[in-house]
């Protein structure tokens, strides 16, 4: 484990001393930040037509949920931009090391396999985390100028670093399967797409086909999380996931050293 | 220290390594020699745990390198063809991480690191990124990080390839000052560095083992055949024919020829010694025996001609001497040009 946390360290440097990690960060804060405003601006919308409403004689005053309303939404499309921004993490996490032949110095280190891709995994997880929680600078506001459900916030947070860490997973196989990280940049991010299309297939398949896929889809987990409910079926779900991803970067691993 | 049983490798249908075998004993340096492509770097993979080998086993320090990896990995410093740096890190930083990695307890890290700096001489650049080093020092940083966990077993895959001859000589000395301490299997396919630094060479070509010995043996006895350095006083007539007519010269070859003296190059059949025969035929044409003397082959020349020897079929090579003598003397002529490129290197 100490050998893990080793290279989870040395990963989560490695972003810092190239742009990438500012990048991702900036960007995706500026992206998350534009669409809480837009939220925001709706949300006052509605709450204002609300209350005008009441005034009108119209069954009265309503309430709207800023949870519901406001927060729900941003976090589900905050899951569409984390699809987008999690390639540009694990595209090198092995594409790198074997293009400069670092990969050598690792596989003969005394290092177990599951300790490579753990350290490797917690490391673009790590940054990731990060991420998220320079976000958090906009959510911050509600919480100074209203009273939102503060284990909604988690919950939804929880969620996306789950689905994440799931994109992550399945791009540090993507990432070992080739020396260049453009390619696996984008190999992912079309896997991605397409675990991201089985939702609208469900709508056009038969009920039996829809339950399947829908079950399949990696967002339809989140929705859940993004209301604030933490159910263990998408726990179970997100952790599955993970041990796959990971388990076929070891074993795509192994088979590299046996192809030589 | 190190086993190496029938090891054989096989990428797809190519074979890399064919039923290679050798041992190398504690304290020792082991040249592993062999023209690009020979399998050295696959069996020196082989040896560091990179890669499973397709049949043999290979032990270091007691650990099976496939059995029992991380044991053996932990006692083995490697230093690949490339050194592997990263880029983005400063020398010290990376040192660091090879420290933590190559499992150096937290407490004597610091200590580790700076003895191995030292000893690779790269303790002026330790605050340098990698990737601004010139090769000379991405060689060494890349021994620093071999030593790093002061292992026993130490596997160096061609360590003065890209080096000037300073740091070339450096590197030699360097290496020569380990042995005793650490047992080390290195890799080149220069030869004077064989014969300069290792007490033992294992020749390979095509993934096969070809000569194993000390450098001083493989040169006095691996010889194809017995040639004999001959001067002639014969006041102007060629000596060649008369040469050529002793019983048991397969091949006379001149070298020079200047105010009647000649020189050859006699080529004998392997065992029979022609030196009586060569002098009585002298003699008895009246002319003067200026020098006499056996020609010991250099490791250029057996090295040639062991892997030159390998690309005939192995039908000419249990052929008569006659045919393994022209093997020879091409591979000999060839060896002239392979010398003088050799010694520049050096």
């Amino acid at each position: 484990m100490r050998n893990a946390l080793a290279i989870a360290r040395k990963e989560f440097r490695g972003y810092f001393t190239s742009p990438i990690a500012y990048a991702t960060i900036g960007l995706f804060a500026l992206i998350f930040g534009l669409m809480f405003v837009a939220f925001l601006r709706f949300f006052m919308e509605q709450s204002l037509r609300a209350g005008a409403g009441g005034q009108m004689g119209m069954g009265g005053p309503q309430t709207v949920n800023v949870n519901q309303m406001l927060i729900r939404p941003l976090l589900l499309q905050a899951s569409v931009v984390v699809l987008f921004v999690l390639p540009l993490l694990s595209m090198r996490t092995f594409a790198e090391e074997k293009r400069s032949g670092t990969m050598e110095l690792l596989l003969t280190s005394p290092l177990r396999d599951w300790e490579i891709i753990l350290g490797k995994f917690f490391g673009a997880a790590g940054l990731y985390a990060l991420m998220l929680a320079v976000t958090m600078l906009s959510v911050v506001w509600l919480f100074i100028y209203g009273n939102p459900e503060w284990r909604q916030v988690l919950a939804g947070y929880l969620g996306l670093l789950l689905l994440g860490s799931s994109f992550l997973s399945l791009g540090m196989f993507i990432s070992n399967l080739t020396q260049n990280q453009i390619v696996a940049c984008f190999i992912t991010f079309a896997v991605l797409l397409l675990l991201l299309l089985l939702n609208w297939v469900a709508e056009f398949a038969g009920p039996t086909m829809r339950e399947v896929l829908t079950t399949l889809s990696i967002t339809e987990h989140f929705d859940d999380f993004a209301k604030g409910v933490i159910d263990t079926r998408h726990l179970v779900y997100y952790a599955s996931f993970i041990f796959f991803g990971l388990f076929l970067t070891s074993r795509s691993l192994d088979a590299d050293r046996w192809r030589g | 220290m190190i086993e190496v049983q029938h090891l054989t490798k096989r990428y797809g249908q190519t074979t890399a390594v064919d039923d290679v075998s050798f041992s190398v004993a504690k304290g020792e340096i082991l040249g592993f020699l062999g023209p690009n492509g020979a399998g050295k770097t696959t069996t020196m993979r082989v040896l560091t745990g990179y890669m499973p080998a397709t049949h043999g086993k290979a032990t270091v320090a007691g650990y099976d390198v496939f059995e029992q990896p991380v044991e053996a990995k932990r006692r083995t410093g490697y230093l690949p063809e490339t050194p592997p740096l990263y880029p983005e890190m400063t020398v010290h930083e990376y040192l660091t991480f090879v420290a933590a990695i190559k499992g150096v307890p937290p407490a004597s890290r610091t200590r580790q690191v700076d003895t191995s700096m030292q000893t690779a001489r790269v303790t002026d650049v330790a605050y340098r990124r990698c990737g601004a080093l010139s090769k000379g020092y991405r060689q060494r940083v890349g021994l620093a990080q071999a030593l790093l966990h002061n292992p026993e077993v130490l596997i160096l895959d061609e360590p003065t390839a890209g080096l000037d001859p300073k740091q070339i000589i450096d590197t030699r000395e360097l290496i020569k000052s380990l042995a005793g301490d650490h047992t080390i299997v290195l890799s080149t396919h220069i030869l004077p560095e064989v014969a300069q630094t290792c007490q033992r060479v294992v020749i390979i070509n095509k993934g096969r083992v070809v000569a194993e010995d000390t450098p001083d043996n493989l040169t006095a006895s691996l010889a194809g055949v017995e040639a004999i350095y001959v001067q002639v006083d014969t006041g102007g007539g060629d000596a060649a024919p008369v040469l050529q007519g002793v019983t048991g010269v397969v091949r006379v070859v001149g070298t020079e020829a200047r105010d009647g003296r000649f020189s050859f190059e006699v080529h004998s059949e392997r065992g029979h010694d022609v030196r009586r025969d060569l002098v009585s035929a002298v003699v008895s044409q009246g002319w003067g025996l200026l020098e006499l003397r056996p020609v010991r082959l250099s490791l250029e020349e057996i090295f040639l001609q062991l892997t030159m020897e390998e690309s005939e079929s192995d039908a000419a090579r249990a052929a008569s001497s006659r045919d393994s003598d022209g093997v020879a003397s091409e591979a000999s002529s060839a060896a002239d040009s392979g010398a003088q490129g050799g010694n520049s290197d050096a």
